[in-house]
């Protein structure tokens, strides 16, 4: 699948919130009531379609838990954008969001794109965390916000669409140097000018140098 | 919280110290081998040691080896297509590493692989460096080789060769490569390198390698390895902290399993890492005292996220996979076995664990057939159930769906609490279209219990959706549910009209809609909905539905009829110009408006309204309209108090009655009539259907002599017993109704009805008629019979004198001569001639005349058609004569039976003398027509006179006869034989016909055979026989004229060889036959056509043009042509050559 932009994403937030039904239910639309702690990083990956160019994301799934902090960190670097997660039903993970977000804006680009998500809304009953605390929270600190319920897919889609028009709409306006991988966004193979000989092509050279 | 950070840990693998084959003797074979690397594929494992051998391990676990190197072997690596094996090793002391490429397919003398080539590795610093990784692509083209500096070259070209392979040094880092693998796909080569403190990649596509570094952290020697499919071809990298995975372009997913690893290998979907854990190795020293580090060997299944297998192994020294499993070499030379347990052991141990997602996740990757995959999700959901997790055990039991019995998962959540799980799972039914009938009213039930209005819409009314369920089950649960809106939707949809009006009608009660939809319907279902609803429909809006009961008896098309509907039902002159148009297409389909007549029940006005109209719009209605409607006006008609209604009633019902057309029933018509009591239309309908008499006693019970006497009038003529009655009526009559009675009898008078005695006793019975009234009447009719009878006895005389008359005549005839004094021929009105021919009727003829006229020979030609009318006539008495059965059945039709047996004596039927008919009749006695058949005198038979002619003497007959043919004599015919002949013998007139016929037919015969004959210019007295052999060949010769013209003539150019064989046959026959028989004929006809003899033809062409030869055709001679071919076979001039050839080709104007 060609595509025009690649836009990689880092999602984070502390443990448990539900960050990886999030990219669950995003890459491949479905849900895991249990769902095995992340280890690590994992990786996923979803063609979108902003404004009728095909753009591909590349999301990490981080561990939520401090003692893979280390590994995680180095994933901040190159990520265009970061959805910020917590739990509305767990006021503890709400009050970490500062921790995180502080990490984040020192190991990432500063112009990297932030959702702030609250979690599982479909938890109503259990809510612990206001959306309007959430939306001071963003207005805060610069954040696109959202409350999505990775169980119902509410607004999951609209969650990562969303940054992705941010981003667009930053790169549309220059903030973003798209040359710079370090960014996080990356042309597409057509569009790419480094990558000028075809795999073909490169296949007869081979041929040929073996002649030589 | 250190184990929270780790993968489930399951003991999929087993453990066991490789032993020799057969026995228990574990395998040491390996213990004095300072093994350096190793390599495996193809079925062996390839060991090097630190003395330059190379080691071949087989399956049997037997050894064999070779040197290879003189000093030590560091690096090897098999290909996996290719039984090739790249090693890189020392020959000589100091930094000297030397690559060698051996072919293990072909051995040498000594039975060890031949080594292809030898080649100096050299890093691009071209100082002396030890190598430190190594790579071979398998398209074998390329290879990779890492130095200790950081270095990488890479060699294209064929591997197995030294000549034309570049040297090229790609990178270059400051800390030693550490691992480098070749990533093949469809669309490039890529070349990942490892070093101590990055990770690049290389695209070698292109001519230039493009470096990515991929991150800036690198790992120790050996512990990077290549993913395979299932991991996508990632490079996997093990650092202290984790294990970080690369695509081409970038990082992508890390595992953090902690620990210092040594050693990384990959395997079909595992990782196997061995790493060095602080802790194993005090506790094993502990406990064996032995003097080795214990790795913890761990294999991760990256895609299913567990650890498969966790086991201490002292000091792996390497780990291979080769004969279907992982090889761990530990440090005390021994092999360990990592055996994969089977699937189903896997899953057994997962389901203990219920780990069932794990299971399926782990059978789905291990292609796990379909049912174990339906057995896993039921397990699974039986799991969840029982642990009260509805939701998660129904999603489970979704996925069973086709192959677990439906009814096991509904029985457990048939519980009001698990509506919706069953919902869930019901709806997953109907996705996959597995629902049986059952099914869909369970999941409406629940719909409808749920009150969940939303699912059902989006079960129902989702327009474009296929149809999973059953219709009519749906309609029904939902109707019963008072789903109304949905059950309308879904009979709409699916065209369940009879739902859809059930419910529209019984439930909503919106009978418009309803109208409107039937309106939309097919003909046909139309009509049939209307048939069953009609009734309903009529009661509830009555005007809409008969203004459409009306469209449907007419011309009815859905979509118009809809569209009318909906414009407006008021909308009146739409419907009246649509339907007084007339031209009512012959294909639009009608429905009979008899059969929605019993909808009408109770609403006449509507009733009336619509027939008025059918009957108007189609007049060929059937008669139980016409019926219907009539019985309409007259029961409104009986029970409407307001006088002008009724007027307008009995208008409309007459205009009924006296319309042409109207095909009501005259039977029912009248017995409706009569039950009205509707007088009028009583009295048309029996004037209609001719019922005069009943006309009459209708008037006659009600008394109305004048109508009596009016009915008479008018009808007397068809019927005249109306007259007879009327008297007996007026004669049963006490009162004095004479002048009634008067004009009565006068009528009976004039058309003769009744005899006068049968009046009078008629009129005897009144007591109050007098004899006044009859008297003229009497005298009238005695007076007439006294004329008759007077009349009738002139008559009897009158016949019996023309009786006596022919009789005398008869007698006259037979015993008096009778003498022919005619002069002239009856004709041709000219003077009598001999021959001549006399007839006893007085008539003569010349004898040509007669033969020319006569019908045969014995009949006089002027009374020929008298006497055959009367022949006739007694011949069709002879033969209704024997037909019984009519003379009966006359018998008993007839008033007078006397009169019709008169008759039959009459016509002789009972005459036992009969006339003879099967001779000739001529009857040269005349009869006159006049006279009735029946008394024509029987002696009269033409037999009779013709054997008269034998009897009476021959001689004076013959002497005429010899004068007819002199000529001389012929000038006085009659005269000279008359006297003679005529006064003696009056019967010779058939004997003088018998002689002159034997002179006579070869004279006709000869003239009549003349015209088919050809051109036969003479008679010369030839014989019949001699005419009829010679017809057959001048025929024969008429043929090849004919065709001659055509052919010959224009045609002669034809180079004969062609054509003269098949003339050859019928050539000879042409000519040669004429010369013979006909030869008399040839004298005349050559004399004026030159048709020259056969042997001169020749010549006779030759000389003369062929405009000559066109001369002739005119002139039609069937010999003409015939020459020229017959003379072709003689050949007669000589030269023996073919004179049509020369002449033709050279002289005809038409070849050239």
């Amino acid at each position: 699948m060609s595509y025009a932009y690649l836009f990689k994403y880092i999602i984070i937030g502390d443990t448990g919130v539900g960050k990886s039904c999030l990219l669950l239910q995003f890459t491949d639309k479905r849900f895991q009531p249990v769902h095995d702690l992340t280890i690590g990083v994992e990786f996923g990956a979803r063609m979108i379609n902003i404004d009728g160019k095909q753009i591909k994301l590349q999301i990490w799934d981080t561990a939520g838990q401090e003692s893979f902090r280390s590994i995680t960190r180095s994933y901040y670097r190159g990520a265009a954008g970061a959805l910020l997660v917590y739990d509305i039903t767990r006021r503890d993970t709400f009050n970490h969001l500062t921790t995180w977000l502080e990490d984040a804006r020192q190991h990432s680009s500063s112009n990297m794109v932030i959702m702030l998500i609250g979690n599982k809304s479909d938890l109503e009953a259990r809510r612990d965390v206001k959306k309007e605390e959430g939306e001071a929270f963003a207005r805060e600190h610069g954040l696109i916000f959202m409350e999505t319920s990775a169980k119902t897919a509410a607004n999951v889609e609209e969650a990562f669409i969303n940054t992705a028009k941010e981003i667009y709409q930053k790169i549309q306006e220059g903030v973003f140097d798209i040359n710079n991988e370090a960014n996080g966004i990356k042309l597409g193979p057509q569009h790419s000018p480094t990558n000028p000989t075809l795999p073909s092509q490169g296949g007869g050279q081979q041929g040929g140098g073996g002649c030589c | 919280m250190a184990f929270l950070q780790q993968w489930k840990r399951l003991n999929f693998f087993d453990k066991e110290v490789v032993k020799l084959p057969g026995t228990a003797e574990i395998f040491t074979s390996l213990r004095d081998i300072d093994i350096t690397t190793c390599a495996s594929g193809r079925g062996q494992v390839t060991l090097g040691d630190s003395d330059g051998n190379l080691f071949f391990l087989d399956r049997n676990l037997e050894i064999s080896g070779f040197r290879a190197y003189e000093l030590r072997v560091t690096h090897l690596y098999q290909l996996k297509q290719h039984n090739i094996l790249v090693s890189i090793g020392q020959d000589e002391a100091g930094i000297n590493p030397i690559i060698k490429v051996w072919n293990l397919d072909k051995q040498d003398k000594m039975r060890n692989p031949t080594c292809s080539r030898i080649t100096r590795a050299l890093p691009g610093s071209n100082q002396p460096c030890h190598v430190s990784a190594l790579a071979v692509s398998e398209t074998m083209t390329m290879m990779a080789i890492g130095f200790q500096d950081g270095s990488v070259t890479l060699i294209r070209g064929d591997v197995t060769r030294d000549r034309h392979n570049k040297f090229r040094t790609v990178f270059q880092d400051k800390t030693p490569v550490t691992g480098l693998a070749f990533r093949h796909t469809q669309r490039s080569t890529v070349l990942f390198v490892a070093t101590e403190t990055s990770v690049s990649s290389f695209n070698l596509s292109g001519k230039d390698p493009h470096r990515e570094v991929l991150d800036l952290h690198g790992c120790p020697p050996r512990c990077a390895v290549l993913s395979d499919a299932t991991q996508d071809n990632q490079f996997v990298m093990g650092r202290e902290d984790a294990v970080y995975f690369y695509q081409p372009d970038g990082r992508g997913p890390c595992l953090a399993f902690e620990g210092k690893k040594t050693l990384l290998h990959w395997y079909r979907g595992y990782l196997v890492v061995v790493t060095k854990d602080s802790k194993m190795l005090s506790r094993n020293l502990g406990a064996a005292g032995q003097q080795l580090v214990m790795d913890t060997v761990t294999v991760y299944d990256i895609q299913n996220k567990f650890i498969a297998y966790l086991a201490p192994v002292p000091e792996v020294l390497d780990v291979f996979q080769e004969w279907g499993s992982i090889y761990v070499l530990g440090g005390d030379r021994k092999l360990y076995h990592l055996q994969e347990k089977d699937t189903q052991t896997k899953l057994e141990i997962l389901f203990k664990k219920n780990l069932y997602s794990l299971a399926i996740n782990l059978a789905k990757s291990q292609h796990y057939d379909y049912d174990g995959l339906i057995d896993i999700f039921t397990q699974y959901g039986d799991h969840l159930y029982g642990k009260g997790d509805h939701d998660g055990a129904i999603s489970q039991y979704i996925r069973t769906i086709g192959h677990l019995e439906p009814s096991y998962v509904i029985r457990k959540f048939l519980d009001a609490q698990r509506i919706h799980n069953l919902t869930a799972y019901l709806q997953a039914l109907h996705k996959q279209s597995l629902a049986t009938e059952d099914h869909t009213t369970l999941l409406l039930n629940c719909y409808t219990k749920l009150k969940d209005n939303s699912k059902l819409d989006e079960f129902i009314m989702t327009k474009d959706k296929e149809v999973d369920f059953d219709v009519e089950t749906a309609i029904k649960v939902c109707r019963q549910a008072g789903y109304y809106k949905h059950a309308l939707f879904l009979a709409e949809k699916h065209g369940q009209h009879d739902w859809y009006l059930k419910v529209q009608l019984e439930d909503i009660k919106d009978y418009q809609r309803a109208l409107t939809y039937i309106a939309k319907l097919e003909f046909f279902e139309a009509m049939d909905n209307m048939k069953k609803y009609g009734k309903t429909l009529m009661n509830e809006v009555p005007k809409d539905t008969t203004d459409l009961l009306k469209i449907l008896c007419t011309d009815y098309k859905p979509s118009d009829i809809a569209n009318f509907l909906q414009v407006g039902e008021e909308d009146e002159p739409l419907i009246d110009s649509n339907m007084l148009s007339g031209d009512v297409m012959p294909s639009v389909q009608k429905a009979n408006a008899e059969e929605f007549i019993h909808i009408f029940v109770n609403n006449s006005g509507q009733l009336m309204e619509f027939l008025e109209h059918m009957v108007k719009v189609q007049p060929d209605s059937s008669h139980l309209i016409y019926n219907t409607l009539l019985e309409l006006y007259l029961h409104d008609m009986a029970h409407e108090g307001e006088r002008r209604n009724r007027l307008e009633l009995h208008r409309k019902a007459m205009d009924l009655l006296q319309t042409s057309d109207a095909l009501y029933d005259i039977d029912q018509a009248m017995v409706l009539c009569q039950m009205h009591n509707f007088k009028q239309g009583i009295l048309f309908l029996y004037e209609k259907s001719k019922l005069y008499q009943q006309i009459l006693h209708y008037h006659m019970e009600n008394n109305e002599y004048d109508q009596v006497i009016d009915t008479c009038k008018r009808h007397g003529t068809q019927d005249p017993n109306l007259w007879v009655q009327t008297l007996s009526y007026f004669a049963r009559k006490e009162e004095n109704c004479k002048q009634y009675i008067v004009e009565v009898l006068s009528q009976i008078d004039r058309y003769n009805l009744l005899p006068p005695l049968m009046v009078i006793q008629t009129l005897a019975h009144n007591s109050s008629a007098t004899l006044s009234v009859v008297k003229d009447y009497i005298i009238r009719r005695l007076q007439q019979e006294n004329d008759q009878i007077t009349e009738d006895e002139r008559l009897v005389k009158q016949y019996r004198e023309e009786t006596e008359k022919m009789r005398i005549q008869m007698e006259e005839m037979k015993t008096s001569a009778k003498i022919f004094q005619v002069s002239k021929c009856s004709i041709c009105n000219h003077n009598l001639e001999l021959p001549s021919v006399h007839f006893l009727c007085q008539h003569s003829y010349h004898q040509h005349c007669f033969e020319s006229y006569a019908e045969n020979d014995l009949e006089c030609p002027a009374c020929a058609p008298e006497n055959h009318k009367v022949m006739d006539i007694i011949r069709a008495q002879e033969q209704s004569k024997d037909l019984h059965e009519q003379f009966h059945r006359q018998l008993e039709k007839s008033q007078d039976g006397f009169s019709v047996v008169a008759d039959y004596f009459g016509r002789g039927v009972f005459n036992k003398v009969t006339l003879v008919t099967d001779t000739f009749p001529a009857s040269p006695k005349k009869l006159t027509p006049s006279q009735s058949p029946g008394i024509l005198p029987a002696p009269m038979k033409p037999t009779m006179a013709t054997q008269g002619a034998p009897r009476a003497t021959q001689h004076p007959v013959q002497k005429p006869i010899q004068q007819v043919p002199r000529p001389s004599q012929a000038a006085a015919p009659t005269r000279a034989t008359q006297p003679s002949t005529g006064y003696t013998q009056p019967t010779s007139l058939p004997s003088i016909q018998q002689p002159s016929r034997t002179q006579t037919p070869p004279q006709t015969q000869v003239s009549r055979s003349t015209p088919s004959s050809v051109q036969i210019p003479t008679n010369r007295g030839g014989t019949q026989s001699f005419q009829q052999e010679t017809k057959q060949p001048q025929t024969a010769a008429a043929d090849v004229y004919r065709s001659s013209p055509s052919r010959l003539t224009p045609s002669n150019p034809n180079p004969p060889k062609s054509s003269s064989p098949s003339l050859h046959h019928r050539a000879p026959t042409a000519p040669t036959q004429p010369t013979q028989e006909y030869n008399p004929f040839f004298g005349a006809g050559s004399s004026t056509t030159k048709a020259p003899a056969p042997g001169t033809a020749p010549t006779a062409q030759k000389s003369s043009a062929p405009s000559k030869t066109q001369t002739y055709n005119p002139q039609s001679n069937p010999f003409e042509t015939g020459p020229p071919k017959a003379d072709n076979p003689f050949g007669n001039d000589g030269s023996g050559s073919n004179p049509f050839e020369e002449d033709e080709d050279a002289n005809n104007p038409f070849f050239n």
